[in-house]
């Protein structure tokens, strides 16, 4: 009875460096971020629970909120995957893609290679062993002899530097993810509302900014479907003072941010903040609110349990209707308040500007007039640059590794006297079929060009003269005379 | 009529009647038919980018702003990318499929056709001339992948079938091996004296089904071999998936720009995201012998599915920051 050497155990080290190296296992993962992603994509991210169990049948709604795919892109299972996934990338790398992409030049079983070549050359050795590696050195293939056991070999690469093309990728993947942690680690962003007239200091900058005005540009433009209000244009024109502490002139647009000593500031949105007066009895209640709302927000009318909230601007109440109209600007303008006793919401109410609504308890309240503000987005990102640099390298080695095909072709010229046999295989970096026309015309060029002046006799039938497939499946060819 | 609406029926009536040509060439092999099909394909193109063009000059506004422009773009890049791999690698046998696609796509885009509408803000920038044709242009690569791989499968499930047929067959009869024939496909390659044989003959069932006569057999064996499909389709996806990472990388660029954050997780961007995800995982598939072929066509497949929804179920669906459906 045979005795087996029993297989040495592998360590943990040795089985982590397995599995994360293992291409699977990475599609794997793959395969579940694509899952999260379409969560993400599917269910709507960020909002309040009851707009969940609004939309959502209850079911459907408590395992949004339990498994918090709400806010799945922060999970600690996304983030997991995409760390899972960068660890891959790594160990991938260096266990895999830079050790295999360099084979060793050794001898090969030139049968055992689906795409091999065979042909019989009358001449003088070293005439054929000169022309073959010329034919193939002028076509930019790198040749290269060896010789094993007294034998020569030959060995012709193609675009070996193309081999490193995944590694590139894989460097792009690294150098993107260090200038995403940079932004985690030292950069910054936040939003503010600056109502017209109105000074805000950036918290993490220090930076003032002084909305001087807001403007925006509606265009009225004629559909199939109907006249539309189509925005062209939304700009603030800020004073801005930076760290040098001089004040200067600036407009912020849509696609044109604004940078101040480097955090650039976006137009984000606007809106209309509404000044209200509160009257008691028709006396005026002084702070209440305290300064134009925006909208959203919302004040207590003091000593009731009732809360008055500003839910949404309407530019143009439609006179014929008194319900509002396709025209945002203001022309004609109302607000639509909601009411609240305690938490319980009592209903919405539209109240054009200027006119008043009784609140009970002797309490009026009044829209008096508007006033513009501009929402503004600020960042600082000190990884954009190299954010950019691993997408160009990313994209040079998805290149690299797509359009170029590392290939090794493998000589092995037998035989005595003048009659010499030439076998040719060849391995691509992906595979057979791939190379497959080009490694017909390649050796077809070579019967016909330089072999053909040795006076060449190829086998004119192959081993598979009848067009069956080969045992196993492999192929070959063969050159008629 | 505009010159641009004329060049818009132009289009649709070369893609509608190519189609026919085209499937008539895919069903008969008639190489007349292929002869008409190929400037029908070529003619309702040019037609589709000069109706762009034409938009363009007329109105003053880029064409790509809505989702009329990029359904153009789309079918009109289709056809381009389906012309350009047919010079090449002969695939004019896929011609009926992508034209059919195209017609149904620019067919559906004239539903969206509100005429020459002014870009909002957030599209009054220069990269919406290089992301939106990039993206339009993935897709596009992507849509011609998936008749390839759709083709894959279906001979595949022939080979399979007859496979079956040929068993019961064989087990009824007691006859023994049946004598494949050499493919005959790659007989216009033009060099007699070297036979390809092997890797090519990856359906001898269908082979053989076509040596009985049988019309499906015989049809299909006109078709490129499976190995042959499924570099095709390799060769395509290798196009579209850096358009689609040219196209997210330019599409974050310009969100920098635009909103101040290049990754926002809204649902075009993670929709995208999917798949090149999907895509992403062919590839490195793509590279393991035993998920070559059938598997790996099937991914072509379900990556397709996940850009039709990252391109139509996004846009008209679901509500985020891509909401004026380019």
């Amino acid at each position: 009875m045979a005795t087996h050497a029993a297989a040495p155990a592998r360590s943990l080290y040795d089985e982590f460096l397995a599995l994360f190296s293992n291409v699977l296992f990475a599609v794997s993962l793959f395969a579940v971020w694509g899952v999260l992603t379409l969560i993400g994509v599917v269910v709507d991210q960020g909002k309040d629970a009851a707009a969940y169990w609004n939309e959502y049948p209850a079911p459907v709604a408590r395992l949004i909120l339990r498994l918090h795919l709400d806010n799945i892109y922060h999970s600690p299972a996304y983030v997991g995957i995409i760390g899972l996934i960068l660890v891959s990338l790594a160990v991938c790398t260096f266990k895999r893609v830079i050790p295999a992409r360099l084979p060793p030049l050794r001898t090969v079983k030139i049968d055992a290679i689906p795409l091999n070549a065979s042909i019989d050359v009358h001449g003088e050795e070293g005439a054929v062993r000169a022309r073959i590696a010329d034919f193939f050195a002028s076509r930019g293939w790198q040749v290269r002899k060896r010789e094993f056991g007294g034998e020569e070999w030959m060995f012709a690469d193609r675009h070996n530097w193309a081999r490193r093309g995944v590694l590139v990728a894989h460097i792009g993947f690294v150098i993107i993810a260090m200038g995403t942690t940079i932004y985690w680690w030292k950069g910054f962003q936040g939003t503010t509302a600056i109502l017209t007239g109105q000074t805000i200091t950036v918290p993490e900058t220090g930076a003032r900014i002084r909305l001087e005005r807001f403007g925006y540009r509606f265009d009225p433009v004629q559909t199939k479907s109907g006249l539309v209000y189509q925005p062209i244009d939304y700009v603030s024109n800020v004073t801005v003072t930076g760290k040098d502490g001089v004040a200067r002139q600036a407009t912020i647009r849509v696609n044109d941010p604004l940078d101040v000593d480097g955090t650039l500031y976006y137009q984000a949105t606007y809106g209309y903040g509404i000044s209200f007066s509160l009257t008691k009895d028709g006396v005026p209640v002084p702070n209440a609110p305290n300064g134009p709302l925006k909208e959203g927000a919302g004040f207590q009318v003091a000593d009731t349990p009732r809360a008055i909230q500003y839910t949404r601007f309407i530019g143009t109440i439609d006179r014929a209707t008194g319900q509002p109209g396709a025209d945002p600007r203001p022309n004609n303008p109302a607000v639509v308040l909601s009411a609240f006793d305690g938490d319980q919401p009592l209903g919405d109410i539209l109240v054009p500007l200027g006119k008043s609504i009784d609140l009970g308890g002797g309490y009026k309240l009044t829209p008096a007039h508007y006033t513009l503000y501009s929402g503004l987005q600020y960042r600082y990102d000190p990884g954009v640059p190299l954010v950019g640099i691993g997408a160009f390298v990313l994209l040079s080695g998805l290149c690299i590794a797509f359009y170029l095909l590392p290939a090794r072709l493998y000589v092995r010229i037998t035989g005595t006297g003048r009659d010499w046999h030439v076998g040719l295989a060849a391995t691509t970096v992906k595979g057979y079929d791939i190379f497959e026309e080009q490694f017909h015309d390649l050796v077809t060029a070579l019967v016909s060009g330089p072999l053909g002046e040795c006076r060449l006799h190829t086998n004119a039938e192959g081993p598979d003269s009848a067009g069956a497939p080969r045992s196993g499946g492999r192929a070959g060819w063969a050159g008629a005379p | 009529m505009n010159i641009d609406q004329v060049l818009l029926i132009t289009a649709l009536a070369a893609y509608i009647t190519g189609t026919i040509v085209f499937i008539g060439y895919f069903l008969s092999r008639n190489p007349v038919m292929r002869t008409i099909g190929i400037p029908l394909a070529a003619i309702g193109c040019v037609a589709q980018f000069g109706e762009l063009g034409a938009r363009w000059i007329i109105s003053g506004i880029w064409p790509l702003t809505n989702l009329y422009g990029s359904l153009s773009l789309f079918s009109a890049m289709g056809v381009l990318i389906f012309i350009a791999f047919a010079l090449k690698y002969n695939l004019w046998f896929t011609g009926g499929f992508v034209l059919l696609i195209a017609a149904i796509a620019l067919g559906y885009a004239t539903t969206w056709n509100e005429g020459y509408m002014p870009a909002v803000p957030a599209l009054q920038s220069y990269w919406i001339k290089v992301h939106v044709p990039l993206v339009i242009s993935s897709y596009a690569s992507f849509m011609v992948a998936f008749v390839v791989g759709a083709l894959y499968l279906v001979k595949y499930s022939f080979e399979k079938y007859f496979g079956r047929k040929q068993t019961v067959a064989a087990a009824m009869t007691s006859a023994g091996a049946v004598n494949v024939p050499v493919s005959e496909y790659n007989a216009d390659v033009g060099i007699s004296d070297v036979r390809v044989t092997g890797l090519r003959n990856d359906t001898p069932n269908i082979a053989a089904a076509a040596a009985r006569g049988d019309f499906w057999g015989m049809w299909l064996e006109t078709l490129p071999s499976l190995a042959k499909l499924d570099i095709l389709a390799y060769r395509i996806i290798a196009v579209g998936l850096p358009l689609l990472t040219i196209g997210i990388i330019t599409g974050a660029w310009w969100a920098k720009e635009a909103w101040g954050a290049y990754w926002q997780w809204d649902p075009k961007e993670t929709a995208a995201l999917l798949s090149w995800i999907v895509y992403a995982s062919y590839m490195h598939l793509h590279t393991r012998n035993v998920w070559r072929g059938y598997r790996c066509a099937w991914i072509n497949v379900i990556g397709f599915a996940t850009i039709i929804f990252c391109y139509l179920g996004v846009n008209i669906w679901i509500s985020g920051l891509h909401s004026y459906k380019v």
